[in-house]
């Protein structure tokens, strides 16, 4: 039986739920309060969390039978994990060489993933890539006093 | 009146007068692209702001947050898709207009309502709120706890799909509000040992990861990055006269106060007045079957009543610090940046900022006006704008306002797992508002709530003893079961004469 996402949805509350509970339990409660202490609201979130876990796992099971469109189209999944894991990818890799170096290959790199069915031609975007790490450095460092990573291995 | 002028003068600085308009272009811009938002204008304004004076910060963040709401409007009319939530019902025959060859009509009655709604709404935000200030002094922890537990529920109940989603929302928000130090004990929660949590989680890190990033992948997954092409004619000058102001005056005016009030109504705001207003119009219209076939007062009520809650809602922002919407939370987020509490004291012990707030916004108002007018015959080609040049951009921003929070990486890393967070909820359908908002007032829900139990010696009775409080509880109480009622009438409502659809696309529920 292929589950609907709001099962799937309440089960993933459930299991946070239980996992947090455990969490909640390890935060100090001070002796003799006259309120409930640092306890209380992870306690009402979790049991927010819960209750509609289980609202949405008996309408998933009531629903089975119905036809649930997917969420993403045809090859949407493969699509967004991509793009998550450049953006992953990108932090790492700004960790490590700073901004400067890792930012026109992100911003060529991303031009290329939203691309769609727009044509892009490898020169204009490596032109762009370049002028926008530029134009945001200068933004940025000079015009808003914002510090930008220098990268661990460049000692920042 | 002089704090108020003497703030007028500090927004009318040749510094400030520029960054006003060229943040007002910029909120138009981020309004008009159906994707983009106010709120996501505001997300990525606000790094850039930790740098700036007080003064300068607020100045760009109340005009790119009125441009934005203002400027939702110009795809709604041109191409059929709402820029938000708050320019659906403007689909209805704003779109239709424009099939007809009267786009350069419906454009004008856009903007000129969304000035009437604005600046009309903000000059009594700005006489009501020092007055309500004043009065919210004598309230006490119990009236606060519940006016925030009210604006939870009523967001939360209101949400799209269904109120266990919402409730859900509200629950991630509140847990993840969690995180870091208790406000009245110190301890710590959920910091697993990180040097980091302890501060809890940053909102501009949450807003960042959770609409820039989340919706720049995830439409480009769903293939949303698209637009229809824009075809139009007569688009030169304001395209109305008073004669329509005046023709259509009784409809203006309804969806001006129903608009301002639910805008002042926590949770609440422009998504939902717009809807009311438009249904309105069409109730009292002699000619209702015209709606939904390119009707202007379709546009006059849903555009005037949308702007108008932006004024509805500064009002529980400055006199309360209760945050109506998503919006109005970021807003509050940004004085926070600035270490200001936004509230009665902020309004008495601040009025010079407190004015300026209120001054920027009409400035700012003013000044969209202007641009619209100048720029109207251009609309069609912000539509044009490529993509993948405009999202790659905001995320590298991102990346930026990530790093610019504690001058770490570890908000980026923040930011890359809630954009992960984000994506989920997107995928099981839980709506992103009651999150935040809870995430927001989490940690005031839970210090009025123990301080009132501490202040009552251990006693819980004061909330449900003092009127306000009861009177606000029963409201929260009352509207978990409102979406039941509310099917339960538009079902009836809906046999009887069923209503255009909208256009068929996901738009920003904030």
């Amino acid at each position: 039986m292929k589950m609907r996402r709001d099962m799937v949805t309440g089960i993933v509350g459930l299991l946070t739920c239980v996992f947090f509970y455990f969490m909640t339990l390890q935060v100090r409660q001070p002796a003799k309060l006259l309120e409930p202490g640092p306890r209380l609201l992870p306690f009402v979130s979790l049991f927010l969390i819960g209750i509609s876990s289980i609202a949405l796992i008996i309408r998933g099971y009531k629903d089975r039978a119905k036809e649930e469109k997917p969420y993403f189209p045809k090859g949407g999944v493969l699509k967004v994990t991509k793009s998550f894991l450049m953006l992953v990818v990108y932090a790492v890799a700004m960790t490590y060489l700073g901004f400067v170096i890792t930012t026109p290959f992100a911003t060529a790199a991303f031009i290329y993933d939203l691309k769609g069915n727009s044509e892009v031609k490898p020169v204009s975007t490596a032109i762009i890539s370049v002028v926008v790490t530029a134009a945001l450095y200068a933004m940025f460092v000079f015009a808003f006093q914002i510090k930008l990573p220098a990268g661990v291995l460049f000692g920042g | 009146m002089a704090a108020y002028l003497s703030a007028l003068l500090v927004c009318m600085k040749p510094l400030n007068l520029l960054l006003i308009f060229a943040m007002v272009a910029l909120g138009i811009v981020f309004g008009a692209i159906p994707g983009l938002s106010a709120t996501l204008g505001i997300a990525l304004l606000l790094p850039i702001t930790f740098g700036l004076s007080t003064e300068t910060s607020f100045v760009m963040l109340l005009a790119i947050w009125i441009g934005g709401v203002s400027g939702t409007f110009i795809s709604a009319v041109l191409i059929g898709i709402p820029g938000s939530s708050s320019a659906i019902a403007t689909c209805f025959d704003g779109y239709p207009m424009t099939q007809k060859g009267q786009a350069g009509k419906a454009l004008g009655i856009g903007m000129t309502a969304s000035f009437i709604g604005t600046v009309c709404s903000v000059a009594i935000a700005t006489v009501l709120s020092p007055v309500i200030a004043e009065a919210a002094l004598h309230l006490g922890p119990w009236e606060y706890f519940s006016l925030c537990f009210c604006a939870i529920t009523l967001i939360a109940s209101l949400s799209k799909g269904n109120i266990f989603k919402g409730i859900m929302s509200a629950g991630i928000g509140l847990l993840m509000g969690c995180i870091g130090m208790d406000p009245i004990n110190g301890a710590t929660r959920f910091t697993f040992g990180n040097v980091y949590l302890t501060s809890g989680i940053s909102t501009v890190a949450q807003m960042l990861g959770m609409f820039a990033m989340c919706q720049i992948i995830r439409d480009n997954a769903k293939g949303e990055a698209k637009m229809p092409d824009v075809d139009v004619k007569n688009m030169k000058g304001l395209g109305i006269g008073f004669k329509d102001i005046i023709e259509n005056i009784k409809t203006i005016l309804f969806a001006f106060a129903s608009g301002l009030w639910i805008g002042f109504l926590p949770g609440m705001g422009s998504g939902i007045s717009n809807m009311v207003a438009y249904g309105y119009a069409k109730g009292i219209s002699k000619d209702p079957e015209s709606f939904g076939k390119g009707n202007p007062a379709g546009v006059w009520a849903s555009e005037t009543a949308n702007n108008a809650s932006l004024g509805g809602a500064l009002i529980p922002m400055m006199a309360l610090g209760i945050p109506g919407d998503g919006i109005t939370a970021m807003l509050i987020a940004g004085l926070t940046i600035h270490g200001l509490q936004a509230g009665p004291l902020f309004m008495t012990e601040q009025p010079d900022l407190a004015m300026l707030i209120f001054a920027c916004v009409m400035v700012s108002a003013i000044v969209t006006y202007l641009i619209q007018i100048v720029t109207k015959r251009w609309f069609p080609y912000i539509l044009k704008i490529p993509y993948h040049y405009l999202y790659t951009v905001i995320l590298v921003i991102s990346f930026i306002g990530g790093y610019g929070i504690s001058n770490t990486m570890f908000n980026i890393y923040v930011m890359l797992a809630l954009c992960l967070l984000s994506l989920f909820m997107s995928v099981a359908g839980l709506p992103t508002s009651p999150l935040v908002l809870a995430f927001i007032l989490s940690s005031k829900l839970e210090r009025y709530f123990r301080q009132g139990i501490s202040y009552a010696h251990g006693s819980y009775a004061p909330f449900f003893t003092r009127p306000i409080s009861l009177i606000l509880l029963t409201v929260s109480v009352l509207c978990v079961f409102w979406p039941y009622i509310s099917d339960h009438l538009k079902a009836k409502k809906a046999a009887k004469n069923p209503a255009p659809a909208a256009a068929n696309v996901d738009v920003n529920d904030d």
